[in-house]
């Protein structure tokens, strides 16, 4: 499974939940959702907006887990 | 007057109501004397109770199709069309449509015309299974639509 670990890049940026939906564009319902990985798929477009806000790769933000492991 | 979805909604809870109480008119008058008429006007020999009894036990799964159509309009008015509960109410439609068909069909041993009600029982019952599977597939489009951020 893909792993988000958004929860990182946030504190190392110290950006609240709140601050982060509201650069991204997105709302915080829908930031949860990535945040507690039961999201089923990303826009590029909101990944790309991810990346700018938290200044970071995407390879920061998404981890490959192997099913089974965490 | 000009129609809209809202208008549909309302004519096929009408339309449901309107079969209620057609279902409870026969059941609590009719069968009896329309058992009686086709021993007299079809020349049915033998007693009409195996007849009169596979309408009023059918008439259980008919009262429950009914129910569960009513609250499936009910929820489509709301706007809650794709969810886990219309597909379960559209699920016991079918099986209970299906269930009348098996039900008139055997009966159809005392008189060979309800095979044709049998038949078009699970027919129905068919449409409705095929309907709830397209609702099912529209669910799981719309969960992977509302989960892509």
């Amino acid at each position: 499974m893909i792993v988000v670990n958004l929860d990182v890049m946030m504190a190392r940026r110290k950006l609240p939940a709140g601050e982060l939906a509201e650069r991204v564009g997105i709302a915080p319902a829908n930031l949860s959702v990535l945040k507690t990985n039961k999201a089923r798929a990303v826009r590029f477009s909101t990944l790309e907006a991810l990346c700018r806000v938290l200044v970071c790769q995407p390879g920061d933000l998404l981890e490959y887990v192997p099913d089974g492991k965490e | 007057m000009e129609w809209n979805r809202s208008r549909s909604i309302l004519l096929s809870l009408c339309a449901v109501v309107l079969f209620a109480v057609v279902l409870l008119v026969t059941d609590a008058l009719a069968v009896p004397l329309c058992m009686q008429a086709c021993q007299v006007f079809l020349s049915l020999e033998g007693d009409e109770l195996p007849l009169t009894l596979t309408v009023y036990i059918a008439s259980v799964p008919g009262w429950i199709c009914l129910y569960s159509l009513f609250r499936l309009l009910l929820n489509l008015r709301r706007g809650a069309v794709f969810t886990a509960e219309n597909v379960r109410y559209m699920r016991r439609t079918s099986w209970c449509c299906i269930l009348a068909g098996v039900l008139f069909l055997a009966a159809a041993w005392f008189w060979l015309p309800f095979v044709f009600a049998g038949i078009a029982a699970g027919f129905m019952g068919l449409i409705v299974r095929i309907v709830k599977n397209i609702f099912e597939q529209a669910i799981a489009m719309k969960d992977e639509l509302d989960y892509t951020i």
